[in-house]
């Protein structure tokens, strides 16, 4: 527990933005997952997000983008939803115990196959490209669906394995 | 009189081309630098991860520099751009502030990270030493700062902790407190013509207004609440009322609103609600745009145009502050957050 008011605030802006994700993708989502969602809801692979998700978060992707760890390290966000293990002094990822961390943390805003309804992919989404990043703190972090880091992210929601593989 | 007058309009260039607006892109890794005289960024500052704010010694010679990367005040030669020295503090800066004698720069730490609840400080630098000379605690982590025009007094305003916390800054102690039942975002002291504390203005967390403190009984004497209209906008990025500031000539005081996406101006002393602009929206193919999220307020020098940064549009509005409306919107860089006017002499 980092902070018992600042969660708050956060999580305010968190249920906002989870509001209007809700009533702008809803009717997609819904069709894109075409029956009850999770009926066939993909497992969220940890390999494929330890090795493919996890180090965008310390990725100097341009000089308009602070790295998501900047912010998003529990120390500086306060308990929000999104808050990242520190890294160990003089470490340049995480260890295997912080990576699990993560992977609990980040899985709780993804709904599995459906990155429509997904908030960890629209939140740093530019508004422009149909996302939600002009509420975000961090800003546009991908300008487009077609940003690789982006797709990266987006393959892990569908379920793709490490191996190359998607499921189910 | 005509003379006089023509000295007056003939300073009005001097004054624009002799200021320039810092503005942290706290997004990214730069500082946007417009010039007031033609309202375009003629500077930008790299290398910054995630710029919190911008402040300046008063001869416009050093750049203090606050960031959410690293624990450091940067120390900058504003000519050279060159740093000359890193600052260590006791955790992640918010704002800063320096004494208009200069002597000291108050630094607000959000978290020292010494325990699980996001403790906080006022961290105080001796600005010649350019050493942390002293690190008051309190209880929960700081947002904003802002000090008496005598320098004797800093007001910091908590959004975990509730509260604003008053610094003596001569005794370097903490001074009264007040407690609130939301946290503190946002605020400014106004000051009475000796340089002592008038008033404290803040912003709540859960107040589409601003709270009125009294220096001197160290009570809340009035909650301002803005108009209703306009509105339908959400929160934005962060809490409901996101920037507050007073004009340099004291006469209005400016106060944005992320439900109405506009700033509302009130007269000073009296509080009388004058008007308000809107500002710019977010633009979402398809669907109503939503609010540009408005946050930090700045002046030009002369009071005559007002600054707001607008998170969610990557953008300055320029307001006439005359005419009450956005005269330009200036492209900055992502997620533009503190907004700070240095004047040259």
């Amino acid at each position: 527990m980092i902070s018992r008011v600042l969660p708050k605030i956060i999580s305010a802006c968190f249920a906002v933005a989870a509001a209007i994700l809700l009533c702008v993708f809803a009717p997609f989502g819904t069709a894109q997952t075409a029956g009850s969602p999770g009926a066939h809801a993909p497992q969220l692979d940890y390999e494929f997000f330890k090795t493919r998700v996890e180090p965008i978060f310390l990725k100097s992707r341009s000089e308009d983008h602070a790295r998501c760890y900047v912010c998003h390290q529990v120390m500086r966000h306060g308990g929000g939803p999104l808050s990242l293990e520190m890294l160990p002094a003089g470490a340049s990822f995480w260890t295997e115990e912080q990576s699990r961390h993560n992977f609990e943390v980040v899985s709780k805003l993804v709904v599995p196959g459906d990155p429509s309804l997904s908030l960890f992919l629209r939140m740093p989404l530019a508004p422009e490209a149909g996302g939600l990043a002009d509420t975000h703190q961090g800003g546009r972090q991908f300008a487009s669906e077609d940003d690789p880091d982006w797709q990266n992210m987006k393959a892990w929601v569908l379920g793709q394995k490490a191996g190359g593989s998607s499921a189910p | 009189m005509w003379i006089l007058l023509g000295i007056v309009f003939a300073a009005v260039p001097l004054v624009a081309a002799t200021s320039r607006i810092y503005v942290t892109n706290r997004g990214g890794t730069t500082i946007s630098v417009i010039d007031p005289a033609t309202n375009k960024v003629v500077e930008e500052i790299k290398g910054i991860e995630s710029p919190e704010v911008v402040r300046f010694s008063p001869d416009g010679s050093r750049l203090y520099i606050a960031n959410r990367s690293v624990d450091v005040l940067y120390v900058m030669d504003r000519k050279s751009g060159k740093y000359i020295k890193k600052v260590p503090l006791s955790g992640w800066a918010n704002d800063a502030m320096v004494t208009n004698d200069g002597k000291l720069i108050v630094v607000c730490i959000r978290n020292t990270g010494t325990e699980a609840l996001d403790v906080g400080a006022l961290d105080i630098i001796d600005a010649k030493s350019l050493e942390k000379i002293k690190s008051i605690p309190v209880r929960r982590g700081l947002h904003d700062v802002s000090l008496t025009a005598d320098g004797k007094f800093a007001a910091a305003g908590s959004p975990p902790g509730q509260s604003i916390t008053v610094f003596d800054l001569q005794k370097m102690e903490i001074a009264w407190e007040v407690q609130y039942d939301q946290g503190v975002l946002p605020l400014i002291v106004e000051s009475n013509p000796d340089g002592s504390g008038h008033r404290i203005f803040a912003q709540l967390n859960r107040t589409n207004g601003f709270s009125v403190v009294d220096f001197a009984t160290h009570k809340e004497v009035q909650r301002i609440v803005n108009p209703d209209e306009p509105k339908g906008f959400g929160p934005g990025c962060e809490g409901i009322s996101h920037g507050i500031g007073i004009a340099p000539d004291h006469k209005t005081l400016w106060t944005n609103s992320r439900p109405a996406n506009a700033v509302f101006a009130y007269s000073l002393p009296d509080l009388k609600l004058l008007g308000h602009v809107s500002l710019p929206e977010t633009p979402v193919p398809g669907k109503a745009p939503r609010g540009g999220g408005p946050a930090w307020i700045t002046f030009a020098p002369d009071s005559r145009t007002v600054y707001v940064s607008t998170c969610g549009t990557k953008s300055v509005s320029a307001i006439d502050v005359e005419a009450m409306k956005e005269i330009t919107r200036i492209p900055v860089g992502e997620m533009p957050d503190r907004i700070s006017t240095l004047v040259l002499p």
